[in-house]
Order: C-alpha cells, then sequence, then structure tokens
C-alpha cells in the first residue's frame, strides 16, 4: 500500500535524534504504526546515522570537532592522541598502533572572525588542501582539528603546516595562527599511501 | 488466509480464538513497527527485541481474551502498549541488566527485519564532501549525540541555523548515498 503522506526525510531524522516536540512525535508514531513504507524511510534514516556514527568513530575523518566529540570518545574507551603546539611554534608528534584519534589544539584568538578557514601545508609551507568556513565559536580559544588516524598511521615522517586564515569579503585574509607539526613516523613500516 | 485483512478484521478473527494465522499475521504486521519505536526510545537493539516481543504477547493476550473493545483501533492499542512497556522497561531497567549478565542476549530472539547495509567506502566519500560546517553538524548529532542547542552554542550559529544545516546535510548525504528521496 502506497502512503498518502510520506514523512520527510528530515522530519524522520529529528524524530530519530528527539528534536520533535512532544506533539509533533506523537503523531509521527501513530503514522509510523500504520505505515509499513515510512517504517522503511525511518530504517534507512536510522541506517545513515549509524553509519556517521561508525564513521566518527573510526576516526577516519579530518574534520573540526568539537570537546563533546572527544569526550564522547573517551567515555567509548577510545584512545585519544592530543598535540597542541602554540601560534607560530612546533611540536614532535607521532601517532601508534594503539592510538584511535589524533588531534591537534590549534589556539588562537578568533574573536570578531566571520569566516575562518583551515589551510594544511607542506613543510615548505606550500597549501596543499583548505578546508573553508570550518565550524568555530567565536568566543572560544582556538579550534580543535581531527587529523584522519588512516591518513596518520599510513603516512612517512613529514612536516605538516596548518594555519588559520580569517576571512573578510573586504579586507582579504589575515593570519591567525600557523602551527607546525614534525611527525615522527613509529609505527613499523615504510609510510606510503 | 487473506493478508490484506485490515487491522480491525485482524484483530476480531484473532479474538474469535480460532484463528492461528491471524495471529502470525498480527506478528508479521506489528513486530517491525514496535521494533522501531523501541530502537527510536531504548538505543539498544537487544533492548528493542525485548519490547517486541513482550508488547506482542501483551497484545495477543488482550485480543484472545477480547479486551480489546474497539478493533479498528488495534495499531494504536500497540503503541500505547509500546509506552507502557517502555516505561516499565526504564523502571526496571537493573534488573534486566542483571538477567543480560545472567544468561546473556541469547535469549532475546531478534525480530527481523534489521537495518539495510550502507557502503562505507560510498558514505566515507559522501561525508567528506560535505561542507565543513555540516560534516560537523551530522557527526555532532550522530556522533556526539548533541542537541541542536549545544550545536548551536559550538557553532555559534542559532538553533534554526543549526537544524537548517542538519536538514541541508542529509539531503545532500541521502542524494550522494542514492537513497530514495
Amino acid at each position: 500500500m502506497s502512503c498518502s503522506g510520506p514523512i520527510a526525510a528530515t522530519v524522520l531524522a529529528d524524530y530519530w535524534i528527539a528534536a520533535l516536540a512532544k506533539p509533533e512525535e506523537a503523531a509521527i508514531e501513530e503514522h509510523l504504526f500504520t505505515c509499513d513504507e515510512c517504517g522503511a524511510r525511518l530504517r534507512d534514516m536510522i541506517a545513515l546515522a549509524e553509519g556517521v556514527h561508525q564513521l566518527a568513530r573510526q576516526g577516519s575523518l579530518s574534520m573540526v570537532v568539537s570537546d563533546a566529540f572527544l569526550k564522547r570518545a573517551a567515555e567509548e574507551g577510545l584512545r585519544v592522541r592530543e598535540y597542541a603546539p602554540p601560534p607560530g611554534g612546533s611540536v614532535e608528534c607521532t601517532v601508534t598502533a594503539e592510538d584511535d584519534f589524533l588531534i591537534g589544539r590549534l589556539a588562537a584568538n578568533l574573536s570578531g572572525a566571520k569566516r575562518i578557514d583551515l589551510c594544511l601545508c607542506d613543510q615548505r609551507g606550500v597549501e596543499q588542501i583548505r578546508l573553508p568556513d570550518i565550524p568555530f565559536n567565536p568566543e572560544g580559544d582556538g579550534v580543535v582539528f581531527q587529523q584522519s588516524i588512516t591518513y596518520a598511521k599510513a603516512a612517512p615522517s613529514e612536516t605538516m603546516i596548518l594555519r588559520l586564515v580569517k576571512v573578510d569579503e573586504t579586507s582579504g585574509e589575515r593570519l591567525l595562527g600557523e602551527y607546525t607539526f614534525n611527525h615522527t613516523r613509529t609505527l613499523p613500516g615504510p609510510g606510503a599511501w | 488466509m487473506d493478508i490484506d485483512l485490515d487491522d480491525a478484521a485482524l484483530a476480531r478473527q484473532i479474538g474469535s480464538g480460532s484463528e492461528r494465522e491471524a495471529e502470525a499475521e498480527l506478528v508479521r504486521r506489528m513486530a517491525p513497527r514496535i521494533r522501531l519505536y523501541g530502537l527510536r526510545h531504548l538505543r539498544d537493539q537487544y533492548a528493542a527485541d525485548d519490547l517486541t516481543q513482550q508488547v506482542l504477547i501483551t497484545t495477543l493476550e488482550a485480543l484472545r481474551a477480547g479486551r480489546l473493545r474497539k478493533p479498528e483501533k488495534l495499531a494504536s492499542f500497540v503503541l500505547g502498549t509500546c509506552r507502557m512497556t517502555v516505561l516499565d522497561l526504564r523502571r526496571n531497567a537493573q534488573r534486566k541488566e542483571r538477567l543480560l549478565d545472567q544468561f546473556g542476549a541469547d535469549l532475546l530472539v531478534p525480530v527481523q527485519p534489521s537495518l539495510p547495509r550502507l557502503d562505507h567506502e560510498e558514505l566515507t566519500r559522501c561525508v567528506q564532501k560535505l561542507k565543513e560546517r555540516e560534516r560537523s553538524v551530522v557527526v555532532m548529532t550522530f556522533y556526539d549525540e548533541q542537541t541542536g542547542a549545544d550545536v548551536a552554542t559550538f557553532l555559534g550559529v542559532s538553533e534554526a541555523n543549526v537544524r537548517v544545516i542538519r536538514h541541508r546535510a542529509i539531503h545532500q548525504l541521502r542524494d550522494c548515498m542514492g537513497v530514495a528521496a
């Protein structure tokens, strides 16, 4: 039987994460108990949510994360390796087979910024990848960047420079901080991608 | 038997006491719905399976005894039983944990259907294709299990804005994964 009023995927997502008001949630549940088509759509949504959960849990995403993310990882018994070079400074770093997450804490004054980009540069300082318009709290004291643990475990010894850049449509770009990570490979075998 | 029976006819057949196939059809029809409810409210597949069994038993007992006065309200009755049973399960959560420790989860028979399988590599590619803020929002939502208010604080935007970003990201992920609209 075809559903005459299918529930939107985004509403099903809101239902799954308990973001709906109680009356709306009750109405969704009444519908789900009479409509297997929407039930199947909810299963698709749950699978997507679980997939993202698993992906995040593996530490293989390169992205800005929150302290709540790291707290959750610690609660799940995952091992987080963190480095926090000062702005303009460098840090010696590595990653072991037991590590689940690799984190760089990039301290910077973010006040007044409308947009911040994170640039990943090679040892000469040449930009290789840019993460545009990263999430940040203007009242925060920096950015927490997660490097893919899959990438890090495969990498040879190398130097990576991260730059936080404040972007303004009128005045252009301004460097907020530069952070150098001198990575020494300690895992067996040569690094290779 | 005719599996196209509506809920009311199904409830009446079970109430007549002579139709075993009607009971099987009730289980086939309601078990996946109850399990979804359980997954949503209990966040645990074993607990959802447990809920499914308990609710089905309660429903069948009520139908056999003719306690469902309005057979056309079968779905509402099952949903109401789910709500009551979840409250009971939460009250008895400690007792349940002890039983699971003692007997293991094997005693609980899983009820199908399970969740669809996703292509993990494809999902990785799709998540990396999201804009930075969109990726953060879906990860904070589905991994950290942060509320909209918490995500809004982290991003320095309004809750309404977080909702817009979340919805846009979900649309893009579904499109990228080829999930039907």
